[in-house]
């Protein structure tokens, strides 16, 4: 959910597509400027927060990636909850890939906000020769069901920082909350833990 | 939650070795999945279901009705043999049992709760919550799981007085005790005294501490209001301590005390939250989900609706093998965990003639300790006017003198995001001996602050109570049921609790930190990581998203 004040929003974003599509490739470069050629699938770190300045606020995104529960097609609700963004990761030398996105984007649609800003990725943009899904075909896609289209490479970091500026721009600045936010626990001792009253 | 049809088809699971298999994605095996992941362990964790979190999961209210109604059960086991294994099939024993749902008396609400069913996560383990400074949430942090999580305090807690006029607060602060008209002068000494006491209490004498706390609470003279709120509805006992007979769990002096320690320190431990207790938006269904997150990011395999149908054992030692799924896939592992409901049918019915099935015999028999009664209502309204999210604690003998236990109660509003705006669940639970003293006491215990409709009749709800400052809400839907208590065994394959009675985790985190520590020895639970995740965050630490 995006929620703002002083012009900062807060917006969580999910990151959907198939196993080795390059989601976590994506994530890196955006928020660490690295790309790994062979990037294992994903272990180790699952959440990433980066902050952008787009032309009337900041907005902080927090990153989630699928942890690898997408392998089985096990991804909780929690993944889907409050998301006010997702990018759905194909990559462009495999038609699987794309036909796979299509149903990420349905399963979305399902469990999803529907005022989410979605984004279509289709990845490995830099691997050309190996092309088997034309920009064209994704677009008229991504046009049909109100996502919005970029062909990104993770490895030349062409068109990355620009898919999530212009997921920025589109969030909804003044998103009524769908859900009342709570509170996330920060590690702050308890008091005196053993100090045994219930009246203090 | 998503239907039993899986757009998704998926490759057979790689790799097919694995240090643990754990079946199912209650509560206690997400903190398993999650720990032994931490500490490098490879694991597989599947569950039958379409959904996480089985025994201590949310539903939505169709989910919720057809897992009551019609538990399920185990397809087929593939029945192709193995050359060098014996093939044991499972059997699946729904946990619930005597289960009454009343639906809508109206056509218009039928129609509200069909068309709203996926507004509503309903706890399938409640009445749940957590105390702001109890073991979960210092583990929920210590793993790193509460970063997937948001909380809100639970407004206030109540005890149900007969007497005293219905609900009575708790007070928890010594301003809220020192205000309260009904207490005479020398009774809030006594309790001065009292708090003064216990919170130094090294001047606490070794046999006051091992006697048990209510011959404590009596012998500093506290009266029988303040007696009762300290035993059942702050140090959330069961059982009435005031009748020895009947009394199977009789509260020690040293254990009270620290249970109102622990009360205390939850009391505005987070800025949030006034009361003691915390509640998990979605409902208490995110936190298996929050634990099975953190193994995936660990490198735990993740596989829902694949069911286990069979046990492979070597032929010659008996030993555990491996698990048969329903796609037929074998795969192997050290060791396994089954949640509760999966069990070995005893005797078994096809025993390879040479093999050794005393060992398996051990596995079909259950550690019953006992039985909780569950009920869900929903409302249109709260049973306290202003306040969306409360609990109440019926204390033995509230209700009606035979009532030996304790009934704890919860009410969750909308803001919580587990059901539709203007609509609230209640959750009802109580340890009973049998299904029909356990709906005895939910029905007098609902009774006592909502109006449930009269059975046969859709027309007769009572609405004049005029002179009442809080009308009782009247049910809109209502749900009951038997869980029985199984306790975890820890063996050559082992299994988990199923939820206990407790309106915390407390019990079931220290058995769930028991058994790993008897599985793994040498490895620490949730070892303190550097950092709680990979997260790059360079502003703050805390991601407090508050507004």
């Amino acid at each position: 959910m995006a929620t703002i004040g002083h012009n900062n929003l807060n917006a969580k974003l999910v990151l959907l597509g198939d196993m080795g599509a390059g989601k976590s490739s994506l994530v890196l470069r955006f928020v660490k400027g690295q790309f790994l050629e062979f990037q294992e699938s994903t272990i180790g770190a699952a959440f990433f927060s980066q902050t952008l300045a787009v032309n009337d606020a900041t907005v902080k995104f927090e990153i989630w990636d699928t942890a690898g529960q997408e392998r089985y097609h096990s991804l909780a609700p929690m993944y889907y909850r409050g998301a006010a963004a997702a990018i759905i990761v194909y990559d462009i030398t495999s038609s699987d890939s794309f036909t796979r996105a299509k149903k990420w984007v349905q399963e979305l649609q399902k469990q999803g906000n529907p005022n989410m800003v979605m984004a279509l990725a289709g990845n490995k943009a830099d691997l050309e020769d190996k092309r088997k899904v034309t920009a064209e075909e994704a677009r008229v896609y991504a046009e049909e069901n109100g996502l919005f289209f970029m062909e990104t490479s993770a490895k030349t970091a062409a068109n990355v920082n620009d898919i999530f500026y212009e997921i920025a721009k589109r969030l909804p600045r003044a998103q009524p909350a769908q859900n009342p936010p709570g509170m996330v626990l920060v590690d702050r001792p308890a008091e005196g833990a053993r100090a045994a009253s219930c009246c203090s | 939650m998503t239907e039993s049809q899986d757009p998704f088809s998926y490759p057979p699971i790689d790799p097919v070795n694995f240090d643990l298999i754990i079946v199912g994605t209650g509560l206690s095996e997400s903190i398993i999945a999650a720990a032994s992941s931490a500490v490098g362990k490879t694991v597989l964790h599947l569950d039958p279901n379409p959904f996480y979190g089985s025994h201590s999961a949310s539903l939505s209210l169709h989910d919720l009705t057809s897992y009551l109604i019609s538990p399920p059960s185990l397809p087929p086991a593939a029945t192709f043999s193995d050359s060098d294994h014996a093939v044991i099939d499972l059997v699946r024993q729904p946990l619930c049992s005597h289960a009454e749902i009343v639906p809508c008396a109206s056509a218009e609400e039928t129609e509200f709760f069909r068309e709203n069913s996926r507004k509503f996560n309903i706890d399938l383990g409640g009445p749940r919550a957590l105390f702001s400074a109890d073991k979960t949430i210092n583990l929920l942090m210590k793993s790193g799981a509460a970063q997937y999580l948001e909380f809100k305090g639970i407004d206030k807690s109540f005890v149900y007085e007969a007497s005293g006029g219905g609900l009575v607060n708790v007070p928890d602060s010594r301003a809220a005790i020192f205000k309260d008209e009904k207490l005479l002068l020398t009774e809030k000494t006594r309790l001065m005294r009292f708090f003064n006491l216990v919170k130094q209490h090294e001047n606490i004498s070794e046999e006051d501490m091992e006697s048990p706390f209510v011959s404590f609470l009596e012998k500093m003279k506290l009266p029988p209001k303040i007696k009762s709120i300290l035993l059942y509805a702050i140090a959330m006992v069961d059982y009435d301590q005031d009748n020895n007979e009947v009394c199977k769990d009789l509260l020690k002096t040293k254990d009270g005390i620290d249970r109102l320690a622990q009360y205390s320190s939850s009391v505005g431990r987070f800025p949030n939250a006034p009361g003691a207790l915390l509640y998990p938006i979605y409902g208490e269904g995110e936190l298996p989900q929050a634990f099975c997150r953190r193994a995936a990011v660990k490198g735990c395999i993740y596989v829902l609706r694949m069911p286990v149908t069979s046990l492979l054992m070597d032929k010659v030692t008996a030993l555990y093998k491996g698990v048969r799924l329903a796609s037929g896939q074998d795969l192997y592992s050290h060791q396994l965990i089954l949640d509760p409901s999966f069990t070995i049918p005893s005797p078994l019915s096809l025993p390879p003639s040479e093999f050794p099935s005393e060992r398996l015999q051990i596995l079909s028999q259950r550690d019953i300790k006992g039985m909780v009664a569950r009920g869900i209502c929903i409302t249109r309204s709260s049973i306290k006017a202003d306040v969306s999210n409360c609990s109440v604690v019926y204390p033995p003998r509230s209700l009606y003198p035979e009532q030996l236990t304790s009934i704890k109660a919860l009410q969750i509003g909308s803001n919580l995001a587990v059901c539709p705006a203007g609509t609230f669940i209640l959750y009802f639970s109580a340890l009973c001996n049998d299904a029909d003293e356990g709906k005895k006491l939910l029905k007098a215990a609902m009774n006592a602050i909502l109006t449930l409709p009269v059975s046969g009749s859709s027309e007769s709800i009572p609405i004049a109570q005029s002179d009442s400052e809080d009308i009782k809400p009247i049910v809109l839907w209502s749900a009951f049921y038997i869980q029985n208590l199984i306790m975890s065994k820890f063996d050559f394959i082992s299994s988990t609790s199923t939820p206990d009675g407790n309106l915390n985790y407390d019990d079931l985190l220290d058995s769930t930190e028991k058994f790993f520590g008897q599985m793994y020895p040498n490895e620490e639970f949730f070892p303190k990581a550097t950092s709680p995740e990979d997260t790059v965050d360079e502003d703050d630490n805390g991601l407090t998203l508050e507004s």
